[in-house]
C-alpha cells in the first residue's frame, strides 16, 4: 500500500477518534453520576456549532464565538437538569433517558425555526493553514480537534481526581446514598453534570464545524457516533471512552479507506458485535461501575 | 336555564346547519397533497420543494385557478424516512381524497411512494433524478425531472471537448442518486473515449474524505467528478482542494445551492473554480438576451420575489417543486375533469399527464406517453462556475 495513503488512513482515523471520543465524553459525564443516558447530548453540539457559526458571521472573533456558544451549550445542559430530569428525579432512570428524547425533539425544532434548514461553516480555528507532508495532509482544524480534545480530557481527570467538587462527584457516582449521608446535595451535583456535559457538547460543535460543517439536524447522528464510542470503551470511564472514540475512528478510516462503500455498516456493525460478545460492558468497563 | 337550553340548541343547529351547508373542499377545489420532508435530514430540500409549489398555487389562484377552480395545497411531512413516505401518502390519498401527489423528496424516499399511489389509483408526480427506476414507474407514477444520462452526457462532454481531458477520477454518493450517476457514466465515458481512472465512494453523511481524495490523488487523472445529493459532497470539494488537488472539479446541483456556495464559497473559487450543473434559473441574468428561456427564469425569479417572505429568488428544489406544480396545472388545464368524483378526476389527471406534449419547463421540455412517464425530450441543463460571489455560465 502506498505510504501516502497509510499516513493518511493514520491521520483520518485519529481525527475521527477524536471527535468521537469528544461527543463520548458528554455521555460519560452525566451517567457516571446520575446513570442517565441524556441522549439529547447531540443537540449541545449542534447549537454549540450553530452558535458559533452565527457569532462569527456577525463579526465577532471565531474564539469567542466559541466561547460564547460553549457557555449556552451549558446552560442548555442546566435546563435540561432543572426543566426535565430534575422534575422526574423520583421516576425511573429509563424514564428519564426516555424524556431526553423529547428535548432534543424540542430543540431541533426551535434550531430549525431559529436558524432554518441552511448549512452553516467555519474557518479554521486562527486560520491554521493546513500541513502536507509524504503525500498525506493534515487539515488546518484537525489539530484544534486533537488538542482541545486532549485538553479536556486532561482536565476532567484533573477535576475529577484534584478538586473537591470532582471527588464529590465521584463520591455521588459510587455511592449516592453515602453521599448524601455525608452532606453531598446530589441533586446540585447531578445539575453540574448537565452543565459540564452541554460544555463538553458546546466544544465538539464548535471544534469539528470547520472539518464537518453544521446544521440544525446533525444532533440526532451525533448522539448515535457518541453513544457507540461511549459503549465501546465503556461508558462508566473516561479512558475507555477515549478508547471507544479511537476504535470507532480507525474503523471508519478503514472502511472509508480500503473497502467498497457498501460494506462500510456491516463492518462496522462487526466491530460493534465483537466488542460487546467479548466484552459486554465495553473494551475498558468496569462491570458497571465508575 | 331555559334560555341557556334554547340558546345552546340555537347553537348546536347552526352549526349543524353550517357543516351541512358547506361543501365539502373537494367539490370546489383541486386537491394537490404535496408531501415533502419537512423534518428530518431532507428538510432543508423538502421546504424548498414545498415552497416552489405552493407559490406557483398561489399565482395560479390569484388568477382565478384552473377554469375557475382553485388548487388546494395539502402539505404533508413525510419525515424524511420511508415509513413516514408510505404513512403520508396513505393519509393524503385516504384521509384528505388529493387528486394528486406530488412528492418533493430524494430517490430511496420517492420509490416508497409508487407501491401506495398504484394501490391507491392516485396519480404521483416524483422528484427523483435517477432513471434507474423509471421501468418501475407502473400507471400511476411519473418521473419528469432529469435523468443521469442527460446530466453525464454534459458533463463528459465538457471535460473532453472544452478541456480535451481523456483521464477522470470520480466520487460518487454512495445513495440512489450516486449510483444512478455512475451506472450511466461508464457507457457516457466510453462514448467519449474517456477512462475512469479510479472511481471512489462516500456516505452521504462522510465527515472525512481524506482518504478517497489521497487515492485521486495518487491517480493519472486530469479532472475529478463528485456527484452527491448533499453536503459530503460539497465537504468534499472543500477537501479536496485543502489537500493541495489543482484538477478541475465538476460537481452536481446539490453542490451548487446557497448555502453550499455561502459555507464553501471561498474554496469553489480557487482556480480552476468549481463547476457545477444547475439550471437556467439560477443564473437567469447572465443569459444572453436572446436565450429562448431568460423571459420564463425572469418571471419565475420575479414570482418568488413576491411571494416568499423574506423575498428571495427559488433555489434549485424550488424550481423543481414549482415545475411539478405547473405539471398538474397543464394537466388539469386540458383535462378540465370534475373535482366532485374523486376516482373520475384522478384517473383523468393520471390520462392528461400521460398525454403532456412539448410542455416547455424550466429544466426541460416534455413530452409524455404511457410507455414513457419520464419524457424529458429537450433538456435545458446547464454548466456554471463561481467568480466573485457569483455563478457564471461555462456551457449551455
Amino acid at each position: 500500500m502506498d505510504l501516502s495513503i497509510v499516513l493518511q488512513f493514520f491521520i483520518s482515523g485519529v481525527n475521527l477518534g477524536c471527535i468521537y471520543a469528544a461527543l463520548g465524553l458528554g455521555f460519560f459525564v452525566v451517567y457516571s453520576v446520575t446513570r442517565v443516558l441524556n441522549l439529547a447530548q447531540g443537540e449541545f453540539v449542534m447549537v454549540g456549532g450553530m452558535l458559533t457559526a452565527t457569532f462569527y458571521s456577525m463579526g465577532v472573533p471565531i474564539i469567542l464565538s466559541a466561547l460564547i456558544a460553549i457557555a449556552v451549550a451549558g446552560l442548555l445542559g442546566g435546563i435540561l437538569h432543572c426543566g426535565v430530569i430534575h422534575p422526574a428525579r423520583n421516576l425511573s432512570k429509563a424514564t428519564q433517558t426516555f424524556l431526553t428524547v423529547g428535548f432534543a425533539f424540542a430543540i431541533e425544532g426551535i434550531a430549525l425555526l431559529v436558524w432554518g434548514w441552511e448549512y452553516k461553516s467555519l474557518p479554521n480555528f486562527l486560520s491554521t493553514p493546513n500541513i502536507h507532508f509524504g503525500g498525506a495532509t493534515i487539515i488546518g482544524q484537525t489539530p484544534w480537534v486533537t488538542g482541545i480534545t486532549l485538553l479536556a480530557v486532561t482536565g476532567l481527570f484533573l477535576f475529577f481526581g484534584h478538586t473537591l467538587q470532582g471527588k464529590a462527584l465521584r463520591a455521588c457516582a459510587d455511592n449516592p446514598l453515602g453521599a448524601k449521608t455525608i452532606g453531598i446535595s446530589v441533586d446540585r451535583m447531578s445539575l453540574y453534570v448537565f452543565i459540564l456535559a452541554g460544555a463538553f457538547g458546546g466544544i465538539a460543535g464548535a471544534v469539528i464545524t470547520p472539518l464537518t460543517m453544521v446544521s440544525y439536524n446533525i444532533g440526532f447522528p451525533m448522539t448515535i457516533k457518541g453513544l457507540l464510542a461511549a459503549f465501546v470503551g465503556g461508558i462508566t470511564r473516561a479512558e475507555g471512552v477515549i478508547l471507544g472514540g479511537m476504535v470507532l475512528g480507525m474503523a471508519e478510516a478503514i472502511a472509508a479507506g480500503l473497502m467498497p462503500s457498501e460494506y462500510h455498516s456491516i463492518f462496522a456493525m462487526i466491530i460493534l458485535m465483537a466488542v460487546f460478545l467479548c466484552q459486554p460492558h465495553g473494551l475498558l468497563s468496569s462491570s458497571g461501575k465508575t | 336555564m331555559k334560555r341557556i337550553t334554547v340558546l345552546l340548541l340555537v347553537f348546536v343547529l347552526a352549526l349543524s346547519g353550517m357543516i351541512s351547508c358547506a361543501p365539502s373542499s373537494a367539490e370546489e377545489s383541486y386537491k394537490i397533497g404535496a408531501l415533502t420532508p419537512q423534518t428530518g435530514k431532507y428538510a432543508g430540500l423538502g421546504l424548498q420543494t414545498l415552497e416552489g409549489m405552493q407559490v406557483i398555487a398561489d399565482d395560479i389562484n390569484e388568477k382565478g385557478g384552473i377554469n375557475g377552480i382553485p388548487l388546494e395545497v395539502v402539505p404533508c411531512d413525510d419525515k424524511s424516512s420511508t415509513t413516514g413516505v408510505t404513512l403520508g401518502a396513505k393519509k393524503l390519498i385516504e384521509v384528505d381524497k388529493v387528486a394528486v401527489i406530488l412528492h418533493g423528496t430524494v430517490t430511496a424516499l420517492a420509490q416508497s411512494t409508487m407501491p401506495v399511489a398504484e394501490e391507491g389509483k392516485t396519480p404521483a408526480i416524483l422528484l427523483s433524478g435517477t432513471a434507474l427506476f423509471d421501468d418501475q414507474l407502473g400507471e400511476w407514477c411519473f418521473r419528469p425531472m432529469g435523468s443521469e444520462e442527460d446530466y453525464a452526457d454534459i458533463v463528459f462532454q465538457y471535460l473532453n471537448q472544452d478541456l480535451g481531458i481523456t483521464r477522470v477520477a470520480a466520487m460518487m454518493e454512495n445513495s440512489g442518486y450516486g449510483q444512478g450517476f455512475e451506472f450511466f457514466m461508464m457507457d457516457v465515458t466510453s462514448q467519449h473515449n474517456m477512462e475512469l481512472v479510479t472511481t471512489q465512494h462516500f456516505d452521504p453523511a462522510a465527515t472525512d474524505l481524506t482518504l478517497q481524495i489521497t487515492d485521486i490523488k495518487n491517480s493519472s487523472a486530469e479532472a475529478l467528478v463528485i456527484w452527491g445529493s448533499g453536503p459530503a459532497g460539497a465537504l468534499a470539494v472543500k477537501q479536496a482542494r485543502d489537500m493541495g488537488v489543482t484538477l478541475p472539479i465538476i460537481a452536481a446541483f446539490a453542490q451548487g445551492s446557497s448555502d453550499m456556495v455561502k459555507a464553501f464559497g471561498e474554496y469553489y473559487e480557487i482556480n480552476p473554480s468549481l463547476i457545477v450543473t444547475s439550471s437556467k434559473t439560477d443564473i437567469w441574468q447572465n443569459l444572453p438576451e436572446d436565450d429562448p428561456d431568460k423571459a420564463m427564469c425572469r418571471d419565475l425569479a420575479n414570482l418568488f420575489l413576491e411571494k416568499t417572505d423574506p423575498p428571495h429568488e427559488p433555489g434549485f428544489y424550488g424550481v423543481v417543486g414549482a415545475q411539478m406544480m405547473l405539471f398538474v396545472a397543464d394537466a388539469l388545464k386540458r383535462a378540465q375533469p370534475d373535482p366532485t368524483d374523486l376516482a373520475q378526476l384522478r384517473s383523468e389527471i393520471r390520462s392528461a399527464l400521460e398525454s403532456t406534449e412539448n410542455l416547455d419547463l424550466f429544466t426541460a421540455v416534455y413530452t409524455l406517453s404511457p410507455e414513457d412517464h419520464y419524457g424529458g425530450s429537450i433538456q435545458k441543463i446547464v454548466l456554471v462556475t463561481f467568480k466573485d460571489g457569483e455563478k457564471v455560465l461555462v456551457r449551455s
